[in-house]
């Protein structure tokens, strides 16, 4: 199956994840940085809302290496669409135009609506798939075990309702 | 080291776009039980962090010889009810935190909308903690010690 993006062939998976165990390795052999993306929200949060829950430390002392990190997710987003057929603004969303196929304001709506649950709940879990995922699984954390379990589960529960119940593929 | 980081995370950014991490089409599929894709780069991302993770804690320096510290995450009732959450989240959009980041960069527009909903539903929880908090047995907060937190 291609990529959305440029219909680019994927790379294994083996190599994918073999880059993502180096990057990890490399954030706590060189930064003392424990991998984790979702409190990355709580960053931008924190210029905006100054109160007590985005102002303590462990956000306070690790917007530093956080923010370029995320800002560097998006610049090598860009670096893979610029070197993989070029860069140009992408509405396509696969499975879903095929089968629910909204326009661009209910895609949008779409969007903002799971995003809610997203932000809300790795804040509640206190970790989304990076640092529960791999760094907490990898570090053989309890909690990190239970929410890995349960957002995969939350995850195939809804695609399978979605995609299997209410609009039949 | 701002640099450094950048540099790590667009490495990490152009593996997770390669690779269909950062995909609609290879998350449903993932949860549709129709690739094995993700489950492969998880596992194998996790089975190759494992073992690294042990050997630095144990050699327990980094690379500029300070001392390693790996703080742990907290248990709570938070980490069954907002696991499932985000997992109807990442469902609905195709898309994890990181692939947000990833997929903007790529010039996929919805996904300017996902982070906006991501920012607002973050933000939410920071204005809601203190009345969640004893439901979820949520930690305290510390603020403003100068020191590392007990929730990173």
């Amino acid at each position: 199956m291609p990529l959305i993006l440029n219909n680019l062939a994927p790379i294994h998976w083996a190599l994918a994840g073999a880059g993502i165990a180096l990057i990890t390795l490399a954030l706590l052999f060189i930064a003392n940085r424990r991998l984790g993306i979702s409190t990355g929200f709580e960053d931008v949060c924190s210029f905006v809302l100054p109160i007590g829950y985005f102002t303590r430390d462990a956000v306070r002392l690790a917007r530093g290496w956080r923010l370029p990190f995320i800002v560097g997710l998006a610049v090598g987003g860009f670096l893979s669409a610029v070197l993989g057929g070029g860069w140009t603004p992408i509405w396509s969303l696969g499975i879903f135009d095929q089968v629910i196929g909204f326009g661009h304001a209910g895609k949008l709506a779409w969007m903002f609506v799971g995003g809610l649950f997203i932000g809300f709940g790795t804040r509640l879990a206190d970790g989304c798939t990076s640092g529960h995922g791999i760094f907490g699984l990898s570090n053989f954390e309890l909690p990190s075990l239970i929410s890995t379990i349960s957002f995969l589960a939350a995850g195939i529960v809804t695609t399978q309702f979605i995609y299997r119940v209410v609009f039949h593929l | 080291m701002a640099l450094l980081y950048l540099a790590l995370g667009a490495v990490f950014g152009l593996v997770l776009s390669r690779s269909g991490a950062a995909d609609y089409n290879y998350i449903q599929a993932m949860f549709l039980f129709t690739s094995f894709q993700l489950y492969g780069i998880i596992g194998t991302a996790v089975v190759i962090t494992a073992p690294g993770l042990w050997l630095i804690k144990r050699y327990g320096r980094t690379v500029s010889g300070r001392p390693v510290v790996v703080p742990r995450k907290p248990r709570h009732r938070g980490n069954i009810a907002g696991g499932i959450l985000f997992g109807i989240g990442w469902s609905i959009c195709g898309m994890c935190p990181g692939p947000i980041f990833v997929n903007i960069g790529e010039g996929k527009i919805y996904a300017v909308a996902a982070l906006a909903g991501a920012l607002a539903g973050a933000g939410l929880f920071g204005v809601i903690y203190a009345r969640i908090q004893s439901a979820f047995r949520l930690p305290r907060l510390v603020i403003g010690t100068g020191g590392a937190g007990s929730r990173s």
